[in-house]
């Protein structure tokens, strides 16, 4: 206890500079948290993105489909994997998968034509939420549509508009409906922005003549099960056919948030050698200046472990110090930045999308236990090791010639 | 009997434009394509005829009723399956317009899905429409005349000149040696590779002259796989004006 109370007191002796290196630490510590705040926010929304939005948790195809994308290139028996994620406790969205010409007036698209159901859609995902405007689309087989935002606007159709559809069904006639737009979607991905078309399965399987065909089932466990192990899961209940984890869907993605990883450990690096020369200074300068009352210290019996404890307990008590008052303006900032966000519109018309999956435009942070800790004991170590070489210094100190250092 | 016929444009009508390349026993060779060509260019025509498509995962066959006139206009119709009835194709030059009756629209064939499949068949929308751009895309010569598995012809290896966008790598014209009218044409890809031979046969008089009234079309790398027309009835030089090929009366 003495101890602490002669570091404290040492480290007020110069008030200043203890001042200005307790608000280096605190700053960069707070700005550590703040920054690991960000990135985690924009992990977590790019993984609910992909998990809620685009993809889902896991996918299963028949084999082959991802690279043809046949319509008959159907899942074999789909209720088996349907009962098999209900088994797993995940939900389940069976798809169906086209591509046709969709067409208003003059203008007309290439789309791909997904046969949704659109009750389990909602249970699986949040694409029912992300309608821009207008409605998702009824349970039942009214000739309705939802397109991406992108291709709403390549064929000026907006929520109450009629489209034609012509597809080339299964059985090679050349299928056509007039289908009437109710929602638009936005903020899912680049590639349903510019070309998803969702229509009801049964509008579908008339428009194609599918005949009930599923090329996609869609699973979630929102986030109970690991996506890995659901995709194993469902691989084992469903042998045969092509299981798929968000993350083995989506490689490009992984990338990036792989990188965003390394990029947070780089970041903390920065900090961390930025606020040790900090400390290191303060702490050289402390035990420089009281070099003729070190060296009285040691002449009065102090032994040189003594001295290294002293110096220590200084530096860790400024670590411990600014550290709490960094972590407590860290914490404030970042949960306001997760409360309110940080709005990216100004920056660029539109959404931005990494390797394909759109971010919204609010940029929101995500504290976490660990954004905290993490850098309160990475600020914690780094002023400790930089104190060592000066209370080592100090320790070795001849008392003779201390005494008459001035 | 039209958007078909397209394809024999796409090869024949390409010697006979300015013919810079012709070697020197082009003559026949040139003959060869002026009688395919000759056979459909620069008139009228209407006809009944039947397609049959074969692949993998459908059969199905179709009625359907055909009028032409000059290169660039055409107009098909479904007479049957009755699903179908009505649905119809018109081609002004390069635009193709198909009419659905089941949701009383028109609706034009993007370029972005000319590739596509027409009706179902192993034709696509371009073949129907490439045929007047293709003209000066290929140089050709006679590469074989005399005696091939007991009939008299002549053949005719059709390139593309360097700078022509065209999908084809080769293309190999087989005419009859008595009368030059082609019974096979084989289409190679840009790597060389076989991509679809075209069969003509059942040569009938119509209207004084020898016309192939079955073709046949056959995938490479699709067995089993084919599209077949017949012509049940055909005429040529059936008087019919321009209105006739217009959006007004694709959807009559």
């Amino acid at each position: 206890m003495l101890t602490l109370i002669h570091a404290w007191r040492n480290l007020w002796r110069n008030g200043r500079r203890t001042a200005i290196n307790a608000s280096a630490i605190a700053v960069s510590t707070a700005v550590l948290i703040f920054t690991f705040a960000l990135l985690d926010g924009s992990m977590r929304a790019m993984e609910r993105n992909a998990t809620e939005l685009a993809v889902g948790e896991a996918q299963v195809h028949a084999p082959g489909w991802l690279a043809e994308r046949s319509i008959y290139q159907a899942i074999e028996a789909p209720e088996r994997v349907l009962e098999a994620a209900a088994g797993l406790g995940a939900a389940a969205a069976a798809r169906s998968m086209g591509f046709g010409l969709l067409s208003s007036g003059p203008r007309s698209a290439g789309v791909q034509i997904w046969g949704v159901d659109p009750g389990a859609e909602g249970r699986v995902g949040q694409l029912p939420q992300h309608l821009a405007r207008g409605e998702w689309l009824p349970g039942e087989a009214a000739g309705r549509v939802v397109l991406g935002a992108g291709l709403a606007r390549t064929l000026g159709a907006e929520p109450g508009a009629e489209l034609v559809a012509v597809v080339q069904a299964a059985d090679g006639s050349m299928g056509n409906v007039v289908l009437r737009v109710v929602g638009v979607l936005e903020g899912i991905s680049e590639g349903m922005d510019r070309s998803v078309a969702l229509v009801d399965r049964r509008d579908f399987d008339a428009l194609f003549v599918a005949e009930g065909r599923v090329h996609e089932v869609v699973l979630s466990s929102q986030g109970k099960v690991e996506a890995g192990a659901l995709a194993a899961a469902a691989r084992e209940a469903a042998p045969g056919l092509d299981v798929r984890s968000w993350r083995e869907l989506l490689p490009v993605m992984v990338n990036m948030l792989n990188i965003w990883t390394v990029a947070r450990w780089m970041i903390s690096l920065i900090f961390v050698v930025a606020a040790g020369l900090g400390v290191l200074n303060t702490m050289l300068m402390a035990t420089f200046e009281r070099t003729p009352e070190l060296g009285l210290v040691r002449a009065l019996g102090a032994t040189p472990g003594r001295v290294v404890l002293d110096v220590a307990t200084e530096a860790l008590l400024l670590g411990a110090f600014s550290a709490g008052i960094g972590a407590a303006l860290g914490v404030g900032v970042a949960t306001w930045a997760q409360v309110h966000g940080i709005d990216l519109s100004g920056l660029g018309a539109g959404n931005l999308s990494i390797a394909g999956v759109t971010l919204e435009t609010t940029w929101r942070a995500h504290l976490t236990p660990g954004a905290v800790v993490q850098p309160v004991i990475v600020t914690l170590g780094v002023t400790l090791l930089a104190a060592l070489y000066p209370a080592v210094r100090a320790s070795r100190l001849d008392p003779v010639q201390a005494l008459g250092h001035v | 009997m039209r958007p078909l016929a397209a394809l024999l444009f796409v090869l024949l009508a390409s010697g006979l434009l300015p013919g810079p390349s012709w070697a020197g026993e082009g003559r026949s060779a040139r003959e060869v394509l002026d009688r395919a060509d000759d056979l459909f260019r620069g008139r009228s025509s209407h006809g009944r005829l039947t397609m049959k498509v074969k692949t993998a995962n459908y059969a199905r066959e179709m009625t359907l009723e055909a009028w032409s006139k000059g290169k660039d206009l055409s107009l098909v119709r479904i007479l049957a399956p009755q699903k179908e009835k009505g649905t119809a194709t018109l081609r002004s030059a390069e635009n193709v317009w198909n009419w659905l009756p089941n949701v009383q629209r028109v609706v034009k064939v993007p370029s972005s899905l000319m590739g596509g499949s027409w009706m179902g068949s192993h034709f696509t929308h371009d073949d129907l429409v490439k045929q007047s751009r293709m003209a000066d895309d290929f140089t050709y010569e006679t590469t074989f005349e005399g005696a091939r598995g007991g009939r008299d012809v002549v053949e005719v290896t059709l390139k593309p000149k360097p700078d022509a966008a065209v999908v084809w790598g080769k293309v190999v014209v087989v005419a009859r040696g008595s009368d030059l009218l082609p019974v096979e044409i084989v289409y190679h890809d840009e790597d060389g590779a076989l991509a679809r031979t075209m069969v003509f046969s059942d040569f009938k008089d119509v209207g004084g002259r020898a016309v192939p009234v079955r073709w046949t079309v056959t995938p490479a790398g699709a067995p089993g796989e084919s599209t077949e027309i017949v012509y049940h009835s055909l005429e040529f030089d059936v008087s019919l004006d321009d209105g006739f090929f217009s959006l007004q009366n694709l959807q009559r």
